[in-house]
Order: C-alpha cells, then sequence, then structure tokens
C-alpha cells in the first residue's frame, strides 16, 4: 500500500497495534508490518513521531525501562486512547460500507 | 551505539537536530532493525544499508518530528487563541478608560513590546523547520505569554477601578492561558 493512503489511517493502526497491551517502539513496527501482511510501505523511522503525537495527545502513554543495558521506550494505549480506538473503528466501517457500496452500485446500508 | 559507521553517521545526522530522548529510541529502533538484517544472513555492512534504508531519510524523520513536536503544537494553540484573550483584556482596558490611569510610559509600553516578541517566539516554533530552533522559540514564546498575562491580572486587581464582567472574563481567559502555558512549557521541555 503507497505512504501516502496509509498516513490517513496511520494513528489508527498505531493504536491498533497497542491494543494488546504496551509495546516498544520496533515492536509496535513489527505488530504493524505483521497485521497488514507486509504491506506496510511507510519509513519505519516516520513512526517515531507519530507514536510521539499520539502520546501529546494523551492517547498512549510513553515510558523509559532499561532492557539488556540499553533504554527502550515503551508505549500502552490510554482509556481515551481506547476510546479513540473505538470510534476510529466504527468510522472506518462507515466509511468502507459506504465506498464498498457505491463502487459496487448497491445501496449503501444505515449506518448502525 | 557501537555498530556500522553507516549507522554512526545516520544517528550522528539525528542527533543534531533532536534531542537526546528521542535520539536514543530511534538508536533502540535501528539497532533493532540491523539486528533483524543481521538474523536474515546479512553482513553487518548490509544489514546497516538495509536497516538505514527501511528507517528512511534522515531529512524526512527530521521533518516528521518537527511537525509531530510539542513546541509547534503548543504555539499554534497560543497563537490560535491570541486574539481572543487580547479582546478580552481590550474590553477591559477601554471600559476602565486605561489611558487615564497614572502610568509611566514604561509601564505602558512594556506590555507590547512583550506581546510582539511572544508573538514572534511563537510564530517561529509554530512555523520554523528545524527541531531545536522551534523548541527554544515555543520555550520563550510559553514563557513570555504567562508573563504577560501575570502581568494583566495583577494591573487588573490593582488598577482597575471596578470588578465588571469583562474583568471576570478576562481573568478567566488569562488564567486558562496561564495553566496550557506553564503544560505547555512542560512538555516542550520534555520533549
Amino acid at each position: 500500500m503507497r505512504a501516502e493512503e496509509l498516513k490517513g489511517h496511520l494513528d489508527a493502526l498505531l493504536l491498533a497495534a497497542l491494543e494488546d497491551g504496551p509495546r516498544h517502539g520496533y515492536a509496535v513496527i513489527e505488530a504493524l508490518r505483521s497485521s497488514t501482511g507486509g504491506r506496510l510501505d511507510l519509513p519505519t523511522g516516520t513512526m517515531y513521531p507519530a507514536l510521539r503525537r499520539l502520546e501529546q495527545a494523551g492517547l498512549i502513554k510513553g515510558s523509559w525501562s532499561i532492557v539488556a543495558g540499553r533504554q527502550r521506550r515503551e508505549y500502552r494505549l490510554t482509556s481515551a486512547g481506547a476510546r479513540a480506538l473505538e470510534g476510529k473503528r466504527a468510522d472506518w466501517r462507515d466509511f468502507a460500507a459506504m465506498v464498498s457500496a457505491a463502487l459496487e452500485g448497491r445501496s449503501c446500508p444505515d449506518p448502525a | 551505539m557501537p555498530g556500522p559507521g553507516l549507522i554512526r553517521d545516520y544517528l550522528a545526522a539525528l542527533a543534531a537536530q533532536l534531542p537526546a530522548p528521542i535520539v536514543s529510541e530511534l538508536a533502540d529502533g535501528l539497532d533493532q532493525t540491523h539486528r533483524h538484517y543481521l538474523g536474515q544472513g546479512l553482513d553487518p555492512d548490509a544489514a546497516a544499508e538495509a536497516a538505514v534504508t527501511e528507517f528512511g531519510q534522515p531529512n524526512e524523520i527530521l521533518a516528521a518530528f518537527v511537525q509531530a513536536s510539542p513546541a509547534r503544537y503548543a504555539a499554534r494553540r497560543l497563537l490560535a487563541t491570541g486574539p481572543l484573550v487580547g479582546l478580552c483584556w481590550a474590553m477591559v482596558l477601554i471600559a476602565n478608560r486605561a489611558w487615564t490611569w497614572p502610568a509611566p510610559l514604561i509601564a505602558r509600553i512594556a506590555p507590547g513590546v512583550l506581546l510582539i516578541t511572544a508573538t514572534a517566539m511563537l510564530a517561529r516554533a509554530a512555523f520554523g523547520k528545524y527541531y531545536r530552533p522551534a523548541r527554544r522559540a515555543a520555550t520563550a514564546g510559553c514563557m513570555g505569554v504567562a508573563v504577560l498575562d501575570v502581568t494583566m491580572l495583577t494591573v487588573a486587581i490593582l488598577i482597575a477601578p471596578a470588578i465588571i464582567w469583562p474583568v471576570v472574563i478576562a481573568t478567566v481567559v488569562s488564567a486558562a492561558r496561564i495553566t496550557f502555558s506553564v503544560r505547555a512549557l512542560r512538555s516542550v521541555l520534555a520533549g
């Protein structure tokens, strides 16, 4: 998938990658790669500022720990982040249903 | 970080503009990416090249950090809300006929100079392309705005002859902005 197409959904993807528990930056990227079937095509270095932005918005919380003698920053989803993820999931389902209906020439189901 | 020169040079380019904690996190991620490629059987130099390529161009990463920086976030919010706070205080000054107050010239000019300086600093932080200068500018801008609000609150308490509704509104708005500025300052200094 192209970088431009992914950028609009990056926040939701990062939040979803933290839903199962805390992860450090590289593990978040690995989880995203795994959940997108390896089709994630963004420079991985740009994920770190995105994580900082989500932290600033209070959707995730970062903390430092020492792993194998080196500092590692780990992120976890906050309750606000969990709510935001649910909202983004619902928006995506509505959007996908609308676009699918339009592309396939059928009427769009009413949102639940 | 020990490792091939390519990774050292790459991190040095990032360290020239980003704070140490961010570089430390990037170094850890890059180290793990490098190990991932080593685990796939690449030699250290090829693994370093693959890791750096996967990470992206330093300029691209630096630009993304500037966009996501607490300095830019704080500066843009203070600039966006500034006119509202200014309007509230203008109403107080007009309602109290501030031009008749027995204040020396320096006391009349100083708040204006502080306002212009703080606004210029915030504009630099909000639209600057480099992380560290934007961080310094946001620090100065947040402090300037907080000092300006404290000054105006002091003026309202000491000089304004009556508690009237514009004073109440301006006081509440300024108190909220002082709280935001202090929190933003902590976040800017931390990141």
